[in-house]
């Protein structure tokens, strides 16, 4: 190990590391608490593990732990990955990672006061001024602005991997909002899961006291409110590669998940835009990159963030975690300065050393960097998103002289980092335990009592034997770990966890109004994607029977029951304009694109595409066994494509059978396991909107028209099966297939949950128990649109509907009745969205002013 | 020579907005031989919450935001400046450019002002051929006034002045494949050769005064607001050049503030919730109130 001496602005580093066995101290001899853990995998056999294995594939993906994003145009969904062979890290070795973790922390937090403060590192020529203000981390805007709190760094997060005498190692350094705390729990409530004996044996260390911190670490830099702040999860959308942990954080810990339009600052103030009206926000918990949080100062090309928010943090009536401007101390050229600045602020020695980093801003560390460039990591000192890290040894001589170009044209933009050789750790792999490197991200939070890391973290492990890389953006594969504990210890913890847990005021915060927008359309989506797969069930079944018989009239009716589809799912031409006659004489094709073409707007799979992105941007609202289902269905209609086929229907019914199960299952779960709030609520309205309007689309396209009596009792009892009405219709009404019955079945009563006069009723109770800005007495826009269309419906009478035959041949005042509904109908949706769901006015820059002159 | 500028932007929107935030960088601020004797900010809507602070670079913004519905947004920025002549400069007698280059990297108080304008920018990314085009006027030995002089000159007579050409958003390296920007890609070009070769030069954002042709009245809104550039001599500070009038700015040249490049220092930005199709329009008038 070769060190230089402590001169101020020197850099510092420590090399030669080669490569390690966590399990092995000598040759010879496995660490006693590894020889356990062998011992237990070796009583599971290759056949117990493959089996843990599996199931915790299967948990992980039921429970939806995604990495990447959810909606992949290639459909490819990347569960997270789970080895069931955890890392174990004994209870004395962890006490000195702890301790050298919480001295980082206290480090980094004290380094960016000091940048965004007085800066007497740079005054004092501790760290050269290019290295913070060639970053592109270090934000101007955020200087002067008083950090909230003695710890405004709240989490912190750092890779470690350990070097060739056993001992830890920092590899870097995440700081502005640090990935992964989620995933870790998420692993172990799984290992929890599929090895349970294990987990007792062992005495791990329990996880949830950190979430503990963390959620009193916020409140400690709350403004106001520190008994009680108004949190909120601030993430840029579904669509980031970690959401799933954004929404699994904001529910595990009771914060709600807001996007930034759901938010906006008034009066220096942020708020959140919620179904009750704009509710003060005190802290954010953000998972938005520094330059995206605030349009107007940082990035103006970005639309992700709130504008005015730092002029709210500024005031100091909002506190953001970590604070904006802390992506400065990922940069890895700070490293070889740490050991000084440790000296300097804290009077003490680094006591987790980082890997050797040659920052190339100082001549004779960039000299170091250019001769040794083929055995060194280069890295830029901001990350990129596709160029963080080049391995000198895989490049050739062209490759290593347009490197060097890049170095020596900005030295200061660069550093070399020595390419680590990390241990390796037991890992399964095809039901054999072999060694994989490995690398172990930590988390520190700063509790009330100062910084406190989680007992445990996130293991990653590389692909293949050989590999050193270890990244979760090629979807490696993770690893719990467990810190070993003494009994004493995990029953103090249970002990904490018991007091804590007492309150008993709700955790929930207000519903964003963009949440409250998905709910509704969850409702409106699952309602759709019911009623079509009913309707294409009903026209399989009948287009089986018209083959076997050929009788005219089945011609006719198909006909009317096929144009209802179109109709319905509003897929035209389709069965009803242009090519329309062609289609109905062949329908099959058109059925199978709707059934089975997720790129045809309207189809099944489109609608239910649509629930499940919904349904993923309100993550964090669904229990476990409501998200399993919508799971389920999207892998149910993935699946379906495979053995779908044109030629028999019998695998397309039995596919529509699981689909409507499950789709009702969906309904029922969260009917009985949500609160039922505004946000179900909502959903609830989407539902039975949606229900009302796909069932008058049916009937004005099948019944309004007067058919002869054979073709007519054939279409009712067609839209009696595609309305799951047909059992109720038989017992009320026996062989009468009259269309009065139909119309006083499906139409007008009030406790037949198909029926239109149901869904209004549901409505108008729904909507008068949402929350209003101006509760007085007078009804809302909504509350007025309902009444009268349930009304209208209330004041009809079967027979009146039915009695007269207009010139196109249809039944007029059915129609009249039906297509006015219709029309409420939409108005409703309208004026929901206006009153409950205005985020839809997005921010945009204003036309920059520029530069003119005259001479 | 005490000025009177009057400095209005005006916004329409097809839609009323019912929020937006802004920060306006209007008011100049007092520097070497300026001093800003008055300055008011007037906004019409008026606005519900206004203040002002000073940013990193030292400059006066003022950020205010509008948080009733409003379809027009006009902001008055009036201030009243007094600007003393440049002192004469004797070129020639200064320190060599490479010297200078080393004396910014002298961990002292002069380093850390200057250092931070030695690196990239947000617009300005210096490169190997700005580094090409300075080359010429950056003899070894040669006085730093004096080559900076020189390539002021230079950028002057190579590129064409051509407000029709570039837009907000035209990348420098259009600017400079063409040869043809305003004032501000003029600034740019000649900061990014600065520091491609080592040195720190800063952007500067003001106005310059017109002068109407002869037996002419002056129009009213006629003046605009302009921009330059700054270089750093150690044991004097920041010298002005105008590269888009081949001058040393004078009497006539305003300065409201400075920053790495125009991003820093841009006079009036903003972020409205809403509002449709915006038209812009802004008139500046740089008025003599002597006497």
């Amino acid at each position: 190990m070769t060190t230089r001496s402590n001169r101020v602005g020197v850099q510092h580093y420590a090399t030669r590391l080669g490569s390690y066995d966590e399990m092995q101290v000598g040759p010879e001899d496995a660490l006693p608490h590894w020889q356990k853990l062998l011992a237990a995998l070796v009583r599971l056999g290759p056949k117990g593990l493959e089996r843990c294995h599996r199931e915790a594939g299967r948990l992980l993906r039921e429970n939806g732990v995604t990495y990447n994003t959810y909606d992949d145009p290639q459909g490819v969904l990347r569960p997270w990955q789970l080895d069931p062979v955890p890392l174990l890290v004994s209870r004395d070795e962890w006490q000195q990672i702890e301790a050298g973790l919480t001295q980082r922390a206290e480090l980094l937090n004290l380094i960016l006061a000091d940048l965004y403060g007085e800066q007497k590192l740079l005054r004092q020529g501790l760290l050269p001024l290019e290295l913070i203000y060639a970053h592109a981390g270090f934000q101007r805007a955020a200087v002067g602005a008083r950090f909230p709190g003695e710890r405004p760094l709240v989490l912190y997060a750092a890779n470690l991997a350990r070097g060739p005498e056993g001992r830890m190692w920092v590899v870097d350094d995440r700081t502005q909002a640090p990935s992964g705390a989620g995933y870790a729990l998420e692993n172990r409530t799984v290992m929890t899961r599929i090895l349970p004996g294990l987990m007792r044996e062992f005495q791990a260390h329990r996880l949830g006291g950190f979430f503990r911190s963390l959620r009193s670490g916020l409140a400690q830099i709350a403004p106001h409110n520190r008994d009680d702040p108004r949190v909120v999860v601030l993430t840029s959308g579904p669509l980031n590669e970690t959401y799933f942990e954004h929404a699994y954080l904001a529910s595990f810990l009771g914060y709600p998940l807001a996007q930034g339009d759901d938010l906006l600052v008034r009066d220096g103030r942020v708020w959140l835009k919620s179904l009750e009206g704009l509710q003060q926000i005190d802290v954010i918990l953000r998972r938005l990159d520094d330059a995206y949080c605030d349009p107007l100062e940082l990035r103006s090309d970005s639309l992700l963030g709130v504008p005015g928010l730092m002029e709210a943090a500024r005031r100091g009536h909002v506190a953001i975690a970590n604070p904006v401007g802390s992506s400065i101390l990922e940069n890895p050229a700070l490293l070889p300065f740490l050991p000084g600045i440790s000296r300097q602020l804290l009077g003490e020695e680094l006591r987790l050393p980082s890997v050797a980093t040659w920052w190339c801003g100082q001549p004779h560390e960039r000299d170091f960097v250019l001769e040794n460039l083929d055995k060194l990591v280069i890295k830029p000192i901001h990350r990129t998103p596709r160029r963080y890290a080049i391995f000198g040894s895989t490049l050739d001589k062209r490759g290593l002289e347009l490197w060097r170009a890049h170095i020596r044209a900005k030295p200061h933009m660069y550093v070399g980092q020595e390419e680590v050789g990390f241990s390796t750790i037991p890992s399964l792999d095809e039901g054999e335990i072999v060694s994989r490197h490995a690398i172990l991200r930590t988390f520190v939070v700063a509790g009330e009592q100062g910084y406190r890391a989680m007992p445990g973290g996130l293991a990653r492990i590389a692909p293949r034997q050989d590999d050193l890389s270890v990244s979760e953006h090629e979807g490696g594969v993770s690893k719990d770990t467990w810190v070993l504990a003494t009994p004493e210890e995990v029953r103090e913890s249970r002990f904490a966890a018991a007091g804590q847990g007492g309150a008993a005021r709700p955790l929930t915060g207000p519903l964003p109004s963009r949440a409250a927008d998905n709910l509704f359309w969850v409702g409106r989506y699952a309602e759709r994607a019911e009623g079509t797969a009913r309707l294409i069930r009903t026209l399989l079944a009948k287009l089986g029977e018209e083959l076997e018989f050929d009788a005219p009239t089945d011609t006719v009716v198909l006909n009317a029951l096929l144009q209802g589809l179109t109709h319905m799912t509003c897929t035209y031409p389709g069965f009803v304009g242009k090519g329309g006659a062609g289609r109905l004489a062949k329908p099959q094709g058109e059925i199978m694109s709707l059934l089975l073409n997720p790129q045809k707007v309207g189809s099944l799979p489109d609608t239910l595409q649509a629930f499940g992105r919904s349904a993923f941007t309100v993550r964090d609202l669904w229990s476990s066994d409501a998200w399993h289902v919508v799971d389920d269905i999207q892998q149910e209609w993935r699946q379906a494509r495979g053995y779908c086929q044109i030629e028999s229907s019998g695998p397309c019914q039995d596919y529509l059978d699981q689909l409507l199960i499950r789709l009702v299952a969906f309904s029922g779960l969260t009917s009985e396991s949500m609160a039922h709030d505004p946000g179900w609520l909502l959903l609830e309205i989407g539902r039975r909107l949606e229900r009302g309007l796909t069932t008058i689309s049916l009937l004005r396209a099948t019944v309004v028209a007067a058919w002869h009596d054979a073709a007519a009792a054939q279409i009712i009892e067609a839209v009696l099966a595609s309305t799951e009405s047909l059992m109720t219709f038989r017992r009320r009404y026996r062989s009468s297939h009259t269309l009065e019955a139909l119309i006083e079945l499906l139409v007008l009563d009030e406790k037949h949950p198909r029926a239109l006069a149901y869904q209004l009723r549901k409505l108008r109770n729904h909507i008068n128990a949402l929350p209003q800005s101006d509760a007085g007495a007078r009804l809302s826009p909504s509350g007025k649109i309902i009444l009268d269309a349930y009304t209208m419906v209330q004041l009809s009478d079967s027979e009146k509907l039915v009695v007269h035959v207009d010139e196109d041949g249809d039944y007029a005042a059915l129609e009249r009745l039906l297509s006015t509904v219709w029309e409420r109908l939409f108005q409703l949706s309208e004026a929901l969205t206006q009153t409950y769901f205005s985020h839809a006015q997005g921010p945009r820059q204003m036309a920059p002013t520029r530069r003119e002159e005259e001479l | 020579m005490i000025y009177r500028i009057i400095h209005r932007t005006e916004y329409l929107y097809s839609e009323a907005s019912g929020l937006c935030h802004n920060e306006a960088r209007l008011r100049p601020r007092d520097c070497g031989r300026q001093r800003c004797l008055k300055s008011r900010l007037e906004v019409d809507p008026y606005p519900v919450d206004m203040s002002d602070r000073l940013d990193f670079f030292g400059n006066h913004v003022t950020y205010f935001t509008l948080q009733q519905p409003h379809a027009e947004l006009t902001v008055t920025a009036t201030s009243e400046i007094e600007v003393k002549p440049q002192e004469d400069l004797l070129l020639a007698t200064d320190l060599p450019w490479e010297r200078v280059i080393e004396r910014l990297h002298h961990s002292d108080p002069e380093g850390y002002e200057a250092l931070p304008f030695v690196l990239d920018s947000p617009i300005i990314v210096a490169d190997g051929e700005m580094a090409d085009y300075a080359s010429d006027s950056f003899a070894l030995g040669r006085p730093l006034l004096e080559a900076v002089q020189d390539l002021n000159a230079r950028i002057y007579s190579d590129f064409t002045y051509d407000p029709g050409f570039t837009t907000i958003a035209t990348p420098l390296s259009e600017v400079i494949a063409h040869r043809r920007g305003v004032c501000q890609d003029f600034a740019h070009f000649a900061i990014g050769c600065l520091r491609a070769q080592g040195l720190a030069a800063r952007y500067v954002s003001g106005y310059l005064e017109t002068v109407p042709p002869p037996g002419k009245e002056k129009m009213v809104g006629a003046d605009a607001s302009h921009a330059w550039f700054s270089v750093f001599l150690p044991g004097r500070g920041w010298v002005d050049f105008d590269p888009t009038n081949n001058q040393m700015p004078g009497e006539r040249h305003i300065t409201i503030g400075w920053g790495r490049d125009f991003v820093d220092v841009t006079p009036f930005k903003g972020v409205a919730l809403g509002g449709g199709k915006q038209k812009l329009k802004v008139a500046v008038d740089v008025q003599h109130c002597d006497g």
